[in-house]
């Protein structure tokens, strides 16, 4: 009996192993998904961040693709609204048969986890922050460092390396406001300093001289913002017009060009954080924004989160290379163990990453500073 | 806190910035009054002015009053539209004042999304600088922004009074806010009255947006929400009393802007609700004081056209 049952496992190993190599022999092409808002209010930069993805899977194709098979990016559209979400990863899933995708914005990457674990398939979430990204089950992983690694290592830079002992925290009062200043403020009091002065503004706030002026009373060595794109000009405007003129830090959500345009001297002794290297960093960097600029005619829109994007395309296709080399199936169960395997990637914009136990990566912070009109490398912190 | 530097820079600032609100909630209480409708589209209107005065400033590069000149343009054309395509025809249709209402949320989303599609929802100003140079005045920060915006407004609601006291059509837009039918049997024509109204409510918001425009960030959706404190402010001033709203709004800027004295700053979004809920429940009407009202309705005079007529 136990010898029937051995010769029946046997027969039915050598079945499988001869369809999986049958169905790997038919592979013709490798695929994989990318789920970005390409239209509605994100439309900005999802399509700045689908075309850098673009552009990387036409340079990987152009060097061979996947041992000579191309890879193919499905592109659908989110509307960075969970619900369009589900329906394009149910949609990439189902009928395009991916074994992995790529989506952002904390709400779509949250309201897709189940679908990807339900069915085995792996979602990468590539941009969205949120520190609970990392608990959304076995087949979701991010590329991107969540909330709070740059605000720690601003926080414990302007104590430990910028020698300031009084900190006020200002910040928007919603979810992330609030997150990022309660990390900013544990980690600015455990590096020595002491936080003398912790004040929200209202998100629909359109006039900061109270807070401003709080805060002014505590009279801090540096201030830290915490805020949106759209008022943090603003508060930094009427602070240096309050006659504020300490170090301003914020996230990375102000760096860029425009804030020295909008500000003018103003500007001066503001620090932004980076989670990608720059154009002074990287040749490839550089390269990149190049690019854009000839190709464009513009920088891209949110230039870190687009080299995210662009080397993204390199991650999936290092994996499928391992499996294709191997002989193995490229069903979402066996990219995952292939990409813990492998569990390091040199990627050519962002630098090296590696998943952690924990479903996080850690990454390097770029600080820079408007020094002389311009931003200016400060610091890299965690490299 | 109680530093008589700190509470004085915080009232100046308060009565500096509620200028745009106040033209925000005076365009909003003239078309409430005048057109009797509750009109949120008012908030399309504001994003049209704030992007014609971008346009021309930033992208043509024409000077700043030309900037203006093109933002006050860009809102009489939305006006324009939203009045004879949209209310005139729900008017000759008999649309029931929710139906109205519901129009006017829709046209504001519209206008809202259809900008974003153009524009994207990256913030922008009208000048490519946002910060204004600053003088002490007594130990006051005094931007360079704030007198011209004061001033502005000023002349703005000095016009308004000029133009609904003295002139004709001013005196019909008064009839027909009094009885739309009356005025008409008197020989208004209602139609051009309510068009006038819409249109100047549309250069009064485009002045509003291009001075707020000149000192925040705006997107595609922030008309909407600058939209919230000028229904209070109609809300507060009495329904139908323009320059009750205009004063409501001066006060609940200083109020808002100087409850952080007692209350920490995260607070003071929910105080200007507060306050809006307890003020409705105890003042239905609004802060209008009866005698007062009286007074004005005992001194108002007959529109001189109408005179002419009865007379004739």
């Amino acid at each position: 009996m136990k010898a029937h049952w051995t010769l029946k496992s046997g027969a039915a190993l050598v079945l499988a192993t001869l369809l999986a190599g049958s169905a790997l022999a038919q592979q013709t092409s490798y695929k994989f998904g990318m789920a970005m808002p390409l239209t509605g209010g994100q439309a900005t930069y999802g399509n700045d961040q689908v075309k850098a993805a673009q552009w990387a899977v036409e340079e990987i194709n152009k060097k061979g693709g996947i041992n000579g098979k191309p890879l193919e990016m499905i592109v659908m559209d989110t509307q960075a609204d969970p619900q369009v979400g589900i329906q394009s990863v149910n949609r990439m899933i189902s009928v395009d048969k991916v074994a992995v995708f790529v989506t952002a914005w904390s709400g779509v990457v949250k309201a897709v986890a189940p679908i990807a674990n339900d069915n085995k398939v792996v979602e990468l979430s590539v941009g969205a922050n949120s520190p609970d990204i990392s608990q959304l089950g076995d087949y979701v992983y991010t590329t991107f460092p969540l909330a709070d690694v740059d605000i720690r290592a601003v926080a414990g830079y302007s104590a430990k390396e910028m020698g300031k002992k009084k900190a006020a925290v200002l910040f928007i009062n919603n979810e992330t406001g609030l997150g990022s200043a309660t990390v900013y403020r544990d980690t600015f009091k455990k590096a020595g300093g002491e936080v003398v002065a912790y004040e929200a503004y209202d998100q629909k706030a359109t006039d900061f001289t109270g807070p401003l002026l709080k805060i002014r009373a505590a009279n801090p060595d540096i201030i830290h913002l915490q805020g949106l794109v759209a008022e943090s000009p603003q508060v930094i405007a009427q602070a240096r017009q309050l006659g504020i003129t300490v170090p301003i830090t914020s996230y990375s959500g102000i760096y860029n060009q425009k804030l020295i345009e909008q500000l003018g001297a103003a500007a001066e002794n503001v620090i932004a954080t980076s989670l990608a290297p720059g154009v002074e960093d990287s040749p490839l960097v550089k390269d990149y924004v190049d690019r854009w600029v000839k190709e464009v005619g513009r920088a891209p829109n949110g230039l870190p989160y687009t080299q995210y994007l662009y080397d993204t395309p390199a991650l999936v296709a290092a994996v499928f290379t391992a499996l294709d080399k191997k002989g193995i199936a490229p069903t979402g169960e066996n990219f995952r163990k292939e990409m813990l395997a492998i569990k390091t990637f040199d990627l050519p914009l962002t630098g090296k990453v590696t998943f952690a136990e924990d479903h996080t990566v850690n990454k390097p912070v770029y600080l820079v500073e408007v020094k002389n009109g311009k931003w200016t490398k400060k610091a890299v912190v965690g490299q | 806190m109680f530093d008589v530097a700190v509470v004085s820079q915080i009232l100046w600032t308060s009565f500096a910035t509620s200028s745009y609100f106040v033209l925000f909630a005076v365009a909003f209480a003239l078309v409430l009054k005048v057109n009797k409708v509750f009109n949120f589209a008012q908030a399309g209107v504001m994003t049209c002015g704030f992007y014609a005065a971008y346009v021309a400033v930033r992208l043509l590069e024409w000077p700043g009053f030309a900037g203006l000149l093109a933002g006050i343009a860009g809102a009489l054309l939305m006006s324009f539209i939203l009045e004879y395509f949209g209310f005139a025809v729900l008017r000759q249709r008999k649309a029931s004042p929710m139906f109205v209402f519901i129009f006017t949320l829709i046209v504001s989303q519209f206008i809202s999304y259809a900008i974003m599609l153009v524009f994207g929802t990256w913030p922008t100003t009208i000048f490519a600088s946002m910060f204004w140079p600053v003088t002490l005045v007594g130990g006051i920060a005094v931007s360079a922004w704030d007198v011209p915006a004061i001033a502005a407004t000023l002349v703005v609601l000095i016009a308004l009074w000029v133009f609904l006291r003295f002139t004709r059509y001013g005196q019909f837009m008064l009839a027909v806010a009094d009885n739309a039918d009356l005025a008409e049997l008197y020989g208004i024509q209602k139609n051009k009255v309510l068009m006038i109204s819409m249109l100047m409510a549309g250069v009064i918001v485009a002045i509003g947006m291009f001075l707020y425009g000149s000192r925040a960030q705006v997107q595609a959706a922030a008309a909407t929400e600058l939209m919230l404190f000028a229904v209070a402010s109609t809300i507060l001033g009495g329904i139908g009393n323009i320059w009750g709203a205009a004063v409501a709004a001066i006060i609940l800027g200083i109020v808002q802007n100087s409850s952080i004295l007692f209350i920490p700053s995260a607070w003071q979004g929910f105080l200007l609700y507060a306050f809006l809920f307890f003020a409705i429940v105890l003042f239905p009407r609004g802060f209008r004081l009866p005698e007062r009202a009286n007074k004005l309705k005992r001194t108002i005079r007959a529109p001189d056209a109408l005179v002419t007529k009865q007379e004739g």
